[in-house]
């Protein structure tokens, strides 16, 4: 194209503008991001911090409170661990975001096949459909929600989040996959077609491991919504044995008046542990599939 | 659903009365009762006292042949409020639960009469303080029964030593630890004395502190000072009655004591004063004994020169803000007459002074003849008698935030911070007076709907 | 389509063209109905219906026990500080979303421009606000804004500048909650706009350098067309949800100072739980739908340009 004309033409002088551009590009660059990490990790920083601090030193105002300065100690990590409900709440949590991931995928990559391969009638009015529910907001409808929840005996159980998170997270799970199935080419069911296949086979033999990364990426979203939401268990739940970690760190370590500050640190930095392993693992794929669902849906 | 909330009330008085009044003998289970209680307490913040409680009910339920089952429930992020609201709308969940304050009026249509239980309760113990009158004895009906736990009341908490360096006065002569008080002396402890204190203790870089935010703790103090003024937002018969002279005199009152407070005021939570005192910096907040407990633990040095003690009088009286705690059973449960059995043990002076011990002096009981008969509050230290006052020992009243108007509207006034707001307008937005007195006219207007 | 139909009927020899083809469209629908059959109980019996039952609570007065049609609603006009929640979920909505977008924005330029080989660390290090649980980083947040002990003004203090009052002041409370929002949000922003970056073709830019295009220029006519679909979509899925927010004024502020930081969710709360007025909250719940209404009108148009040019 033109760039191999222009490049021969112009040459060495050309090369040399772009190098100093690029140097002070890189120069930016750096100085932007030293800048934003700061921001952004300057309040885990501090978090971490005061969950090594003892008591008296976090009462304290007359030192830096930046650092460290009358010794770390490990004592809000092991109480949290042992004297208090923690260790309850992560198993519960793990059982409902495992339950609600899977209830989503299998929802979702249902529907999604349906809605974007099989135009049956009514098909494109359920897919804006889907669409508005991610419109409706929680703190509408939890109190309706009480109701429902209590009609099923399932007030005051982590089922019930089970029940619920799925309405926070199909609809947007649903959106992603129909971004991801519609960017199949069709020439791929027509092939599995003429094998013979019906369409379970096909979605599950030819979608599914096509569609991997949106799949990976719509866990990811399930994950992290179920990991993470706070209204619902706020409203549900209220026995010890059944919470959930964001409630329960916040109830167990705000007594009355009295807040366990270095307690309350521990535990948000523990909690928020699962995610980030997971998004360190797999946080290419949830790029990926995420804008690929964006972009293309 | 709804609609029909009022035709499908149980209507147990009978029975339950019945079993109410046999509570010395063997409970008996009846056709309701399938044996079994489970309870929704307030989950206390004193380590241990949650422990006791639970051992005291579970025994109750070995005792009488029920099966006692117990949750603790936080009163944080309004937790405890939002369950009741879940457990009536889903009409399942405890059979007990605990009202604090105004929930028995917001949740009246749900929860059971007990004018059988308090009924008995005073003729047994004697007399309930007013506060609990005000608030659990809604329209002529008793819906609460009095709580083993959680009662609190605002005291003044004060350095001691702060003052008498600063400002020159001896709170500890002035409120003793034992009955010999000069009347005098607590005569001169106005807020006209508080504020002349205020400034100097300001000087001197330790203000007073308390919030003036929507936190229940704000509405707690800036209501009693309200009613030491004479101010009523909305009086006995519902009519709003906040533009007045009083209301001025208080607003004026305010902006002056105001300059001497920490600007942060207006961002505190129900612990904001609670670590103004205990980093040393504050001189005076008002609150229940939890700032002193908890700077035992992490500031000793402040802990020895705390003080509990009575709020300085106004010119319409000297007030104390009181928190009562009740028991209710929701109309939903099948086990009415168990819960009212239980109620009536709880309130029996063994489990009370119980509790006491396990709180460390922080509940205080709903009867009133239980002040007397403790000596928690005279024993507990460091410093010596620093909790002596913590009950109320001289001329001081109790109220409620919104009180007098009626219940409906006197907890939409609490609940919406409608004192904090309408101070917070004069002494943080400029507003003049007349100009936030008819701001909270029209709010107060919005907190009249039927 | 019609190959797929032609080959289906053609392998079953004992139905006519015409007949198979029917079958065919049957056996098709139904298996498409049964497969969407879980997505629609969900969104029936958990949104549609308590969403439908919340619009006939607005109905009712405050005891629920008479219908009071709009009346929950016109009472709602007549109050300040309903419209100052108005105003603010307003402002709270768009001045987050910018500033989520800019700075995402800006951070995935910067990333992109590094060598491949540290992108992922600074790229992972940038991405920890978007997982910690939002109400736990947000009490993080509350420690650092403290009055009495915050951190963030012990630093000020250090450099002399007078502390700020973070949650006391309506201004700064306002900017408090705001900030708090985009710290949360901008990691999100930062992944799809660098993933974005990433599709551009490299010899656009080589081209539009070697036509002398300085870097404004480049981003003006390169970069930000080519993200437009990305940014647009980023941007309204970001409002609908910042304007739902509740976790983080809920902790931070609780709506204060004098009501000035609430937002629908939060007075909603406010209202309907705390003051026990359910169907005076269900009606400013939803008051968000009109707003939310022009959003997804937007967001539909988007997708539906966007699946005509595919």
């Amino acid at each position: 194209m033109a760039t191999a004309v222009a490049e021969a033409s112009v040459g060495a002088g050309l090369r040399a503008s772009l190098t100093r551009n690029r140097r002070w590009a890189l120069i930016a660059s750096y100085a932007s991001l030293i800048v934003f990490v700061i921001f952004f990790l300057f309040p885990p920083y501090y978090m971490l911090i005061t969950s090594l601090k003892t008591n008296k030193e976090i009462a304290e105002l007359s030192t830096n409170p930046w650092i460290i300065e009358k010794g770390i100690t490990f004592q809000h990590y092991f109480s949290l661990l042992m004297d208090t409900g923690f260790p309850i709440y992560f198993r519960n949590t793990i059982i409902v975001t495992i339950c609600v991931v899977a209830i989503t995928m299998v929802v979702s990559i249902l529907a999604a096949y349906a809605l974007s391969r099989l135009k049956f009638w009514g098909a494109g009015v359920l897919a804006t459909g889907v669409f508005l529910t991610y419109l409706v907001p929680d703190s509408l409808l939890f109190i309706p929600l009480f109701e429902i929840v209590g009609a099923l005996g399932l007030l005051d159980t982590y089922w019930v989040l089970v029940l619920v998170y799925p309405t926070l997270t199909v609809p947007f799970c649903t959106w992603i996959m129909i971004g991801y199935f519609s960017s199949i080419p069709k020439e791929l069911d027509e092939a599995a077609l003429i094998d013979g296949a019906n369409h379970m086979q096909m979605l599950i033999k030819v979608f599914v491991p096509v569609a991997l990364p949106g799949i990976i990426a719509a866990m990811i979203f399930a994950f992290t919504v179920s990991w993470a939401s706070f209204l619902y268990p706020l409203a549900y739940i209220f026995t010890e044995d059944q919470m959930v970690l964001t409630v329960g760190t916040v109830t167990t370590l705000i007594k009355g008046d009295v807040f366990h500050w270095g307690g309350l640190m521990a535990g948000a930095l523990l909690a928020a542990a699962p995610p980030v392993i997971i998004y360190a693992f797999l946080m290419d794929y949830y790029i990926a599939g995420l804008t690929s669902g964006a972009t293309k849906g | 659903m709804a609609l029909t909330k009022q035709t499908r009330r149980r209507f147990l008085k009978g029975a339950a009365a019945t079993a109410a009044f046999t509570a010395t003998a063997p409970y008996i289970k009846t056709a309701y009762s399938a044996g079994t209680l489970s309870l929704g307490l307030w989950d206390h913040w004193v380590p241990g006292a949650n422990d006791v409680m639970e051992r005291i009910c579970v025994d109750w339920g070995k005792a009488n042949n029920v099966d006692v089952h117990v949750d603790f429930i936080t009163s944080i992020g309004n937790k405890l409020l939002l369950t009741a609201q879940a457990e009536t709308r889903a009409e399942t969940g405890h059979d007990v639960y605990c009202v604090p304050l105004w929930l028995v009026s917001m949740f009246r249509d749900s929860l059971v009469p007990l004018d059988d239980v308090v009924q008995e309760i005073e003729s047994r113990h004697g007399k309930l303080v007013p506060s609990a009158w005000f608030l659990g004895n809604i329209d002529g009906v008793w819906r609460g029964a009095p709580a083993p736990t959680g009662s609190l009341s605002y005291a003044n908490v004060s350095r001691a030593d702060l003052y008498l360096d600063h400002a020159g006065i001896d709170l500890k002569a002035i409120f003793p630890a034992n009955g010999d008080r000069d009347p005098a002396l607590v005569d001169s402890w106005t807020y006209d004395a508080f504020l002349e204190a205020a400034e100097k203790l300001h000087a001197a870089g330790h203000p007073f502190g308390a919030a003036i935010a929507p936190a229940p703790d704000a509405s707690a103090w800036l209501s009693t000072l309200f009613t030491a003024y004479g101010v009523k937002l909305v009086d006995e018969s519902g009519d709003i009655t906040v533009d007045s002279d009083e209301t001025r005199e208080v607003l004026d009152y305010l902006s002056r004591l105001t300059q001497f407070m920490d600007p942060g005021v207006y961002a505190w939570d129900d612990a904001g004063n609670n670590r103004w005192l205990i980093s040393g910096t504050g001189s005076a907040i008002f609150n229940p004994p939890s700032a002193w407990a908890v700077a035992k633990r992490d500031n000793p040095d402040v802990a020895q020169h705390v003080w509990h003690h009575d709020a300085p009088r106004g010119p319409a009286g000297r007030y104390r803000a009181a928190t009562p705690f009740f028991w209710g059973a929701w109309q939903f449960s099948p086990n009415v007459s168990a819960a009212k059995d239980l109620f009536l043990h709880v309130a029996s002076p063994e489990v009370v002074t119980e509790m006491l011990q396990a709180s460390q002096g922080f509940d205080l009981p709903l009867v009133e003849a239980y002040y007397e008969s403790n000596d928690i509050w005279s024993t507990a230290t460091p410093p010596d008698g620093v909790l002596y006052n913590y009950p109320i020992r001289g001329d001081e009243v109790q109220s409620v935030a919104g009180y007098p108007a009626p219940p409906e509207i006197a907890s939409a006034i609490a609940t919406q911070g409608v004192f904090p707001n309408l101070v917070a307008r004069v002494t943080q937005g400029g507003d003049s007076f007349d100009d936030a007195i008819g701001w909270a006219e029209n709010e107060l207007e919005g907190l009249m709907r039927g | 389509m019609a190959t797929t139909i032609a080959i289906d009927a053609s392998g079953d020899g004992t139905l006519t063209q015409r007949s198979a083809f029917w079958l065919f469209m049957r056996r098709k629908s139904t298996i498409g109905v049964l497969m969407v059959l879980p997505l629609l109980a969900i969104i029936a019996g958990l949104v549609a219906y308590p969403a439908g039952y919340s619009m006939f609570l607005s109905t009712l007065n405050k005891a629920e026990t008479k219908f009071v049609g709009f009346a929950n609603y016109l009472f709602l006009f007549k109050r300040e500080t309903f419209w100052m929640v108005v105003q603010q979920s307003i402002i709270f909505a768009l001045v987050a979303v910018v500033g989520k977008a800019f700075i995402g924005f800006v951070a995935a330029h910067a990333v992109n421009t590094i060598p491949t080989k540290g992108q992922r660390k600074w790229r992972g290090m940038m991405l920890i606000p978007w997982v910690i649980p939002p109400a736990l980083s947000t009490l993080g947040w509350w420690w650092l804004f403290e009055p009495t002990y915050s951190a963030i003004n012990w630093v000020l203090a250090e450099i002399g500048v007078d502390a700020i009052p973070w949650l006391s002041d309506t201004f700064w409370a306002r900017f408090s909650v705001i900030l708090v929002n985009i710290w949360i949000g901008a990691p999100f922003f930062l992944i799809m706009y660098l993933a974005a970056l990433k599709s551009i073709p490299e010899e656009l830019y080589e081209a539009a350098a070697i036509d002398g295009a300085n870097a404004w220029q480049r981003l003006y006519h390169i970069t930000l067309p080519m993200m437009r679909n990305i940014i647009a979509i980023t941007v309204l899925f970001s409002i609908i949800v910042t304007f739902a927010n509740f976790d983080i004024v809920r902790v931070l502020t609780q709506g204060g100072p004098r009501d000035s930081t609430h937002l629908f969710a939060t007075y909603a709360f406010r209202v309907g739980i705390e003051s026990n007025d359910i169907p005076l909250g269900a009606s400013v719940s939803l008051f968000m739908f009109p707003v939310l209404a022009v959003l997804a009108f937007l967001i539909l148009r988007n997708v539906r340009k966007r699946a005509m040019e595919l």
